[in-house]
């Protein structure tokens, strides 16, 4: 056990304070040898600087594509927590009783036998639920070190779900959204994400993030609310 | 020189054959003689029930009864050839047997001491001193971890009983006339036609010899050398018998080598049990598939011994005894044991006679890490909590059907969204309608448990979440709940441990700082003092406060056993044993320690697992303790005599961090894992 000595052990032990949560040296990529290597080493960019999305997106040589995608979509709706979190509180179906985002479309949610139109807040819940379960299936999923093709194929359509979550926060909560979007980047991560690697069209985009960083007045925006 | 010691050796090996050969001669006549007095038994009973049967309904008896004239007509004729083609057979396995332990030997190199010592142990296995070399073998050979050692109770015990009853020690008086009880109390099983006996006789011959040296080999990477040559010594021995029993068609299960011998299977029970229930002509046979270990374990079902004293008992009923029995020499040896082995044995060992605890549920959901989970006091269903932010709530009677899988997938039924931030610890109410979670931010949530069986995809219900404690300002990384009053206990990376009354309208009850010893990882109520609760620190101190006081009462003694060393000095999970003044800590030394709440002091101390111990739990009686640890493994450990039970790989790591939590359900047979790969596993 002479390695231990001159090693870090990377560990949050209990008692960690929150500032030192997964404050350890960084690990390269090349030495992570668990079988969930891709989902550490994602985190970590994430961890260093939440709002590099080019250098979080890519891709170390010779990495799977599939798994990568795959597991940069579960860092997503884990993230997403957050924002469902914050829903909780606003969004009520009293208020929201339809998920919508534009007037255009109305969002049926897809966790039941047959589609169903769910208040904001529970197609949020259930788009999300459905997607861990999904995204964790034993029959689609098995290995988080190889994925079948036909597997990867699933990932475009939880990619639009849950992208409808931004829409609707962005639309209904632009507060919430704003807020939540300057904690995390996450709706700017997703947008770059989607579109480097064609899991949506353009088309369905709908919420419009990159204009509103260029003209550099994205975080004013927060005092509009309700579009 | 080695060159002489092996002739040496081989001389001694010689004689010991001729020896073995001429005891050989005097048992298989003796065996002879009382299959003949059993098959009398045997078939006047049958008789008698026929009789009976007679009498009773009127009828004869029509499937067993024919038989049995048949049957023993077939004992004359057919085992002869059956005899012959096996001990040609059995000539070939013997000699190749030899040779290889023969090489092996050589290998290992042969002092004049470890002479000595072997020609002992082939004394005393040959029966010259039958109890205590029984005992002594167990000892010797880590109280048989090896080969189901469930089994060495009921082998020592009778062998035991043996030496009692029959004062000479060759005669086992003792074991016929149990043998023949338990038969007599047995309707007449099975019956093997004699040919395909033969045949299958072969079969396991071989495959016993090879399960020999599959032993034997196994064992050539173990420990001590003198260990290695106690089990040749073992295993020359067997080869012997082998050569011996195979060669005697009629050999029943009557001798004290035979017994000897089945140590050495995997399942000696089983070889037992089917020997004495199986009537005397397919003794031989179902003695032998029986004995091989490669056979499925069947749970015995062998009568308590006639005479024999109970082996070992702890107190905590036969199967427990036996099972500390078994782990005796493992303790020791337990770091430095081949991994693998040490599951292997313990699987052996539990087949035989106990349930194994076996992955049945993997709980999928969450999509990183699982901090800790709780069950419900009564129903199969479970709460886990991660740092992916979310509770789920899981009723592990809702299954997705699983093609060519042993374990079931589980889908939550419930999500609980209320966490900013990873979700570090978990308590649930002895009722089951409530929960309560810390997080990294501070947070300490009180969640409404919903039912079991809510549709997963029903709509928000936002009264599952009560109310938030406020009061932490970092993150909370313990909880403890009092059994009976819904008192909760919070440890927090802040520097404090708060007492609360979750239902009140002011909820926090008191705060517990100790400044000198650092921040709390982990509390517990003294469940045998509900005045007191108990903190660890990441400084290794663990104290016991007063819980109205809000004064220590007693400092463990965790100084002393704690050093400093590389691994830290910190305390990941104290724990306080359900009826005993018993505290138990996992330390990140690799350590559980166990200490008496009312002196302080370091009862015991055991190198637990091969990297940090981070979980535990105690069975609600007390008995067993489960450990989880970043070796990515959970361990069960006998509390009586702090051996390890079983062991079950269980999760994978991520980065340094393999298992966060281990629990028991509370009257189901369940236990649980969570770990750092995102998964839970229950287990049955």
């Amino acid at each position: 056990m002479a390695d231990v000595e001159c090693r870090t052990e990377r560990r949050n032990r209990p008692g960690t304070k929150t500032i030192e949560y997964y404050r350890w040296p960084e690990e390269m990529f090349e030495e992570m040898d668990s079988t969930l290597a891709v989902q550490q080493y994602i985190q970590q960019l994430i961890r260093k600087d939440f709002t590099a999305i080019d250098e979080i997106l890519k891709a170390p040589d010779s990495q799977d594509e599939g798994v990568w995608k795959y597991e940069h979509l579960r860092q997503f709706c884990m993230e997403l927590n957050g924002i469902a979190v914050k829903l909780q509180n606003e969004c009520h179906p009293e208020s929201c009783t339809q998920m919508t985002a534009t007037d255009q479309w109305i969002f049926l949610c897809a966790a039941h036998k047959t589609p169903k139109e769910c208040p904001a807040i529970d197609y949020t819940r259930h788009t999300l639920d459905g997607a861990a379960c999904l995204l964790n299936s034993n029959k689609y999923f098995p290995s988080r070190i190889s994925i079948k093709e036909s597997s990867v194929a699933k990932l475009g359509s939880v990619c639009r779900r849950v992208y409808r979550i931004f829409s609707h926060a962005y639309f209904h909560h632009r507060n919430l959204f704003d807020e939540f979007e300057n904690e995390t980047f996450l709706c700017r991560r997703f947008t770059e994400f989607v579109t480097k690697y064609n899991l949506m069209s353009k088309e369905i985009l709908i919420v419009p993030i990159f204009e509103e960083t260029e003209t550099g007045n994205f975080i004013g925006h927060s005092a509009e609310s309700e579009a | 020189m080695e060159r002489s010691q092996w002739e040496v050796e081989r001389a001694e090996l010689q004689a010991r054959i001729a020896f073995l050969q001429g005891e050989r001669k005097g048992q298989e006549n003796l065996k002879n003689d009382l299959v003949r007095r059993i098959k009398m038994l045997e078939y006047a009973l049958k008789q008698e029930r026929a009789k009976y049967h007679k009498l009773k309904y009127g009828t004869e008896l029509q499937q067993g009864d024919v038989k049995p004239p048949i049957f023993e007509d077939g004992i004359g004729g057919e085992p002869v050839d059956g005899e012959s083609i096996f001990i040609t057979n059995s000539n070939v396995n013997w000699r190749q047997g030899r040779q290889l332990l023969r090489q092996y030997l050589q290998e290992i190199g042969y002092t004049d001491t470890i002479i000595d010592v072997r020609s002992n142990r082939v004394r005393s296995l040959l029966g010259l001193n039958p109890a205590g070399a029984a005992a002594e073998k167990e000892e010797q050979t880590g109280g048989g971890a090896i080969n189901g050692g469930a089994s060495n109770s009921g082998v020592s015990g009778s062998s035991g009983s043996s030496a009692g009853t029959g004062s000479s020690p060759g005669d086992p008086s003792g074991n016929s006339k149990r043998l023949s009880e338990t038969q007599g109390r047995r309707a007449p099983a099975k019956k093997v036609p004699p040919a395909s006996l033969a045949e299958a006789m072969i079969m396991d011959t071989e495959a016993a010899v090879m399960a020999n040296f599959d032993f034997l080999a196994q064992e050539g990477v173990g420990v001590e050398v003198d260990d290695e040559d106690d089990m040749s010594d073992e295993m020359e021995d067997n080869t012997d018998d082998d050569a011996d029993d195979t060669a005697n068609a009629s050999n029943a299960a009557t001798s004290k080598r035979n017994k000897m011998k089945t140590k050495e299977y995997g399942d000696p029970y089983s070889f037992f049990d089917s020997s004495s229930s199986t009537s005397p002509s397919a003794t031989a046979d179902s003695g032998f598939s029986g004995g091989n270990s490669g056979g499925v374990p069947r749970r015995p079902v062998v009568p308590a011994p006639v005479t024999g004293p109970t082996p070992v008992g702890i107190g905590v009923g036969d199967d427990e005894g036996v099972d500390g029995h078994l782990g005796l020499g493992e303790l020791a040896q337990l770091t430095v044991n081949n991994e693998a082995e040490v599951s292997y044995d313990i699987s052996v060992n539990k087949e035989s006679f106990r349930k194994t605890w076996n992955a049945k549920y993997t709980l999928r959901s969450h999509f990183d890490g699982v901090r800790a989970l709780a069950f419900h006091p009564v129903e199969p269903v479970l709460v886990t909590a991660s740092e992916d932010c979310t509770l789920k709530l899981w009723n592990l009677q809702k299954t997705i059907p699983a093609k060519k899988s042993a374990s079931l997938d589980v889908e939550p039924v419930y999500t609980f969204r209320g966490h900013t931030g990873p979700v570090l610890c978990l308590a649930m109410s002895s009722t089951g309608e409530q929960c309560f979670s810390g997080g990294l931010d501070g947070s300490l949530q009180c969640w409404n448990i919903p039912g079991s069986n809510i549709d997963p995809y029903d709509s928000y219900d936002p009264s599952v979440l009560s109310n938030s404690l406020l009061g932490h300002t970092d993150a909370v990384w313990g909880l403890s709940l009092h059994s009976q009053k819904l008192h909760l206990l919070s440890s927090s990376a802040d520097g404090s441990v708060r007492l609360w009354n979750p239902q009140s309208k002011s909820p926090l009850l008191s705060v517990f700082t100790s400044e000198s010893d650092g921040i709390p990882t982990s509390v517990d109520f003294v469940r045998d003092d509900p005045n007191r609760m108990v903190t660890s620190y990441n400084s290794a101190a663990c104290i016991l406060f007063d819980l109205e006081t809000g004064q220590p009462v007693t400092r463990l003694d965790t100084d002393k056993g704690v050093e400093d060393s590389v691994f830290g000095r910190q305390i990941n999970r104290v724990i306080s044993h359900p009826t005993l003044p018993l505290t138990i800590t996992a330390h990140e030394d690799r350590h559980i320690r166990f200490y008496d709440n009312n002196t302080g002091k370091l009862a015991h101390a055991m190198v637990a697992h091969l990297d940090a111990v981070t979980c535990l739990a105690v069975d609600p009686n007390g008995l067993y303790l489960l450990s989880g640890s970043h070796d990515c493994s959970i361990r069960l450990w006998n509390l009586e005599n702090k051996t390890c039970v079983q062991e079950i790989t269980s999760h994978r790591k991520k980065f340094d961090e393999s298992i966060f939590d281990v629990a028991f359900h509370p009257s189901k047979p369940f236990i649980a894992s969570a770990g750092a790969d995102a998964l839970a596993k229950v287990f049955v």
